[in-house]
């Protein structure tokens, strides 16, 4: 039995595929400005890599900020439940899910078997999300997949306040201006995002194990400053952006009766 | 009629700006309140006739307003209140009107805005936004105003109203449980009593204050008779019951306390006959923190019923809701020292607003939280904070602790006086009641 989840991300459109409960393959495609399409040419790129045809999927769940977008979906389900079912599939031991997006960003506090028990998610306000980031290595002149390696060089000298994007651009600008070094500075952006990201931790309450999702789980500056700030290992996997897509899947699986092999 | 230049904080707009202001908002707000009636009514097909009475009195502008128009015409004074500490017997007694003022409606926010800074909390702002084009027909025809100085908003609001209509102030104590303050707040009402004794000609004799107590004793009697039916599997929707709640706070107590009789009437045979307006299953969801204030401001209401999966709301803790006509004023004797003192000891007492502290850290809020949590079998709870709101934000944890321990799910869901953030707070609700729902079946 094969079924699909699809995730309508701010940025990327994503689908998992999976099949009697393991996964078969994935598609990413950027949102832009025509969700459908953008739909389409996800479960294109998902259903070329297994190998299989439209008509072989049973079944669609459907997750993520631009859900109500989606086109042809069987079922929807939070992004919040989502991560959750997702995280607990990949490692059985989760407990506590942090997902960390383009605009968006949630802390998840699930129980064994992936039943969703508190969460918070970010104020509206970019700057405890991915986008804090790209803005921040605009104004520090690195290419955002340089500023984690870059960040790690660092000992920890200088902080910025990450209250809002605004803010954090002037605090850059500033230190830039002080002559700090620019692998000091990297290490002061990630940290201020990790900071915002850990009071969230805590208002949810810290359960290991941690499992670390989301687009921005890739990049090893923030991993790391978010280790350094809980003072607790991460786990991270390896696919961490298809978390809700994943979980929209397991969901689609559920639904139609169906668990892991 | 003060000089302009005499004026505090100056909130007066030009004749011509207020009036184009004025017309388009309400224009827009009729609508608003005519798709808000309609959206109530889609949710709940099968509701009884006795809804309609409600939804027409929600109405806002229109029967209400004429009514209290006529009255005043023929000498009755209106009394304007901006927060349930205000003792509404006192109005009664004195044969004036009382309408609460304290403003749920989004658009005037932005005239707000040029009074006070955007971080202070949404009503205060509207409220000021509403004087200023002279939007509320309540706040308008208000011949005084009762403001209690519960908050540093409600504080500053009050001196701005007060250049534009006599304000009569009230400063309830912080701390509720002692001899002096009760001393102290007993001495607030009785100046609070000569002032409104001066402006309807009236003299508050132990006669009247009894007939006003009983008008009161009746309401408390079917708000708490309404509130009684939605502990079971639920006859009547939660936006529905908050609305009948809120409409207390401008249309006549007496019709208001009949209407909602007949209501409960309807209600309990439905009960018997186990006709539910909705499913029985459906997560069980209270409003607690910042009041959610018709018309606009029922943002929070609407996703919560109109959500996938759905809530229904069985309870809130809100002073817009119900927790406003919850206490009866407990009299021993009719003499009028008796009668006085349990009026000031209700509206002091079993306050659980954040604004008051105790030793026990507001001991008598997490009391009233679970009281209602456990009788209304709450699911969930939905801790709602309006930005700029310190003394609900500030209280969270303390709550959230509380609730942990009970095993009660809550969630904090901050906002604003604006239609923006729908989008992002329905997420929120979802995925909460989402949660709701898996625990309900696991
Ligand atoms: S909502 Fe908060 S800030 Fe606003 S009036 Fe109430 S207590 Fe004060």
């Amino acid at each position: 039995m094969i079924v699909a989840g699809l995730d309508m991300g701010v940025q990327n459109v994503k689908v998992v595929l999976l099949k009697d409960g393991e996964i078969l393959s994935h598609g990413m495609v950027p949102s832009g400005f025509e969700p459908e399409k953008a739909v389409e040419q996800a479960f294109q790129e998902a259903l070329k890599k297994a190998g299989i045809a439209c008509s072989d999927i049973k079944y669609v769940a459907a997750t993520g900020v631009g859900v109500e977008l989606a086109p042809r979906v069987d079922c929807k389900i939070s992004v919040v439940s989502a991560d959750a079912k997702a995280a607990v599939y990949m490692y059985p031991s989760a407990r506590t899910v942090i997902d960390v997006g383009a605009e968006e960003s949630r802390v998840i506090k699930c129980d064994e078997k992936g039943v969703v028990l508190d969460f918070a998610l970010n104020e509206r306000c970019a700057a405890g999300a991915g986008a804090f980031l790209e803005a921040m290595a605009r104004a520090l002149e690195v290419k955002l997949e340089d500023m984690g390696k870059l960040s790690l060089k660092a000992k920890g000298t200088t902080s910025i306040s990450a209250t809002c994007v605004i803010f954090g651009e002037s605090d850059v600008v500033s230190l830039i201006h002080k002559q700090e070094p620019k692998h000091e500075i990297a290490r002061a952006i990630y940290d201020a995002l990790a900071e915002r990201i850990v009071s969230m931790v805590h208002r949810v309450g810290l359960k290991p194990d941690v499992v670390l999702v989301g687009g921005v789980a890739k990049d090893i500056g923030f991993a790391a400053a978010l280790k350094r700030k809980l003072e607790t290992e991460i786990l991270i996997p390896k696919n961490p952006e298809y978390a809700g897509a994943l979980g929209a899947a397991l969901y689609a699986m559920e639904n139609l009766g169906g668990s892991r092999k | 009629m003060k000089n302009s230049s005499d004026k505090k904080y100056s909130i007066e707009i030009s004749q011509k700006e207020a009036e184009e202001i004025r017309n388009a908002i309400k224009a827009a707000s009729l609508k608003v309140m005519d798709e808000y009636i309609e959206r109530m009514k889609k949710s709940w097909p099968n509701r009884p006739e006795a809804m309609q009475y409600f939804y027409d009195i929600a109405k806002f502008f229109g029967t209400r307003e004429r009514e209290i128009q006529e009255a005043k015409e023929e000498g009755k004074k209106v009394i304007g209140y901006t927060c349930m500490l205000a003792p509404i017997e006192l109005i009664l007694a004195a044969d004036a009107i009382p309408v609460r003022v304290s403003s749920g409606f989004y658009d005037p926010v932005k005239l707000g805005n040029r009074i006070v800074p955007v971080e202070v909390c949404p009503v205060v702002r509207s409220t000021i936004g509403v004087e200023m084009i002279g939007l509320s027909p309540y706040l308008k025809l208000s011949d005084a105003l009762i403001t209690p100085l519960t908050c540093d908003g409600m504080t500053k609001l009050s001196e701005i109203l007060s250049d534009s209509k006599p304000v009569w102030t009230l400063y309830p104590p912080r701390l509720k449980d002692s001899e002096q303050s009760m001393f102290f707040w007993r001495e607030e009402l009785r100046t609070l009593k000569a002032k409104i004794e001066k402006l309807t000609r009236t003299k508050i004799t132990a006669k009247k204050l009894k007939a006003a107590i009983e008008i009161m004793h009746k309401a408390t009697r079917a708000f708490r008779r309404l509130q009684e039916i939605r502990k079971d599997a639920p006859v009547i929707m939660g936006r529905d019951a908050m609305l009948v709640n809120q409409t207390s706070m401008w249309d006549d107590i007496k019709r208001w306390t009949e209407k909602t009789e007949e209501l409960c009437n309807e209600l309990e045979r439905r009960i018997r006959e186990k006709v539910w307006a909705c499913p029985p299953d459906t997560p069980r969801v209270m409003i607690a923190g910042s009041p959610a204030i018709w018309p606009d401001n029922w943002k929070l209401p609407n996703l919560v019923e109109e959500a996938s999966p759905q809530g229904v709301i069985v309870a809130d803790e809100l002073c817009s809701g119900d927790r406003f006509l919850f206490d009866p004023v407990g009299v021993d004797e009719w003499t009028m020292d008796d009668m006085f003192k349990a009026v000031a000891e209700r509206y002091l007492l079993p306050s659980t607003c954040p604004c008051f502290t105790s030793e026990d850290g507001n001991k008598d809020r997490v009391n009233w939280l679970t009281a209602r949590i456990e009788e209304r079998r709450v699911d969930g709870v939905i801790y709602h904070v309006f930005r700029g709101c310190m003394l609900y934000a500030m209280e969270y944890m303390r709550i959230k602790r509380v609730l942990d321990k009970i095993n009660v799910p809550v969630y904090y869901l901050d906002t604003d006086y604006t239609r923006e953030d729908v989008g992002q707070i329905k997420t929120r609700v979802e995925a909460f009641l989402e949660m709701l729902k898996s625990r309900v079946e696991f």
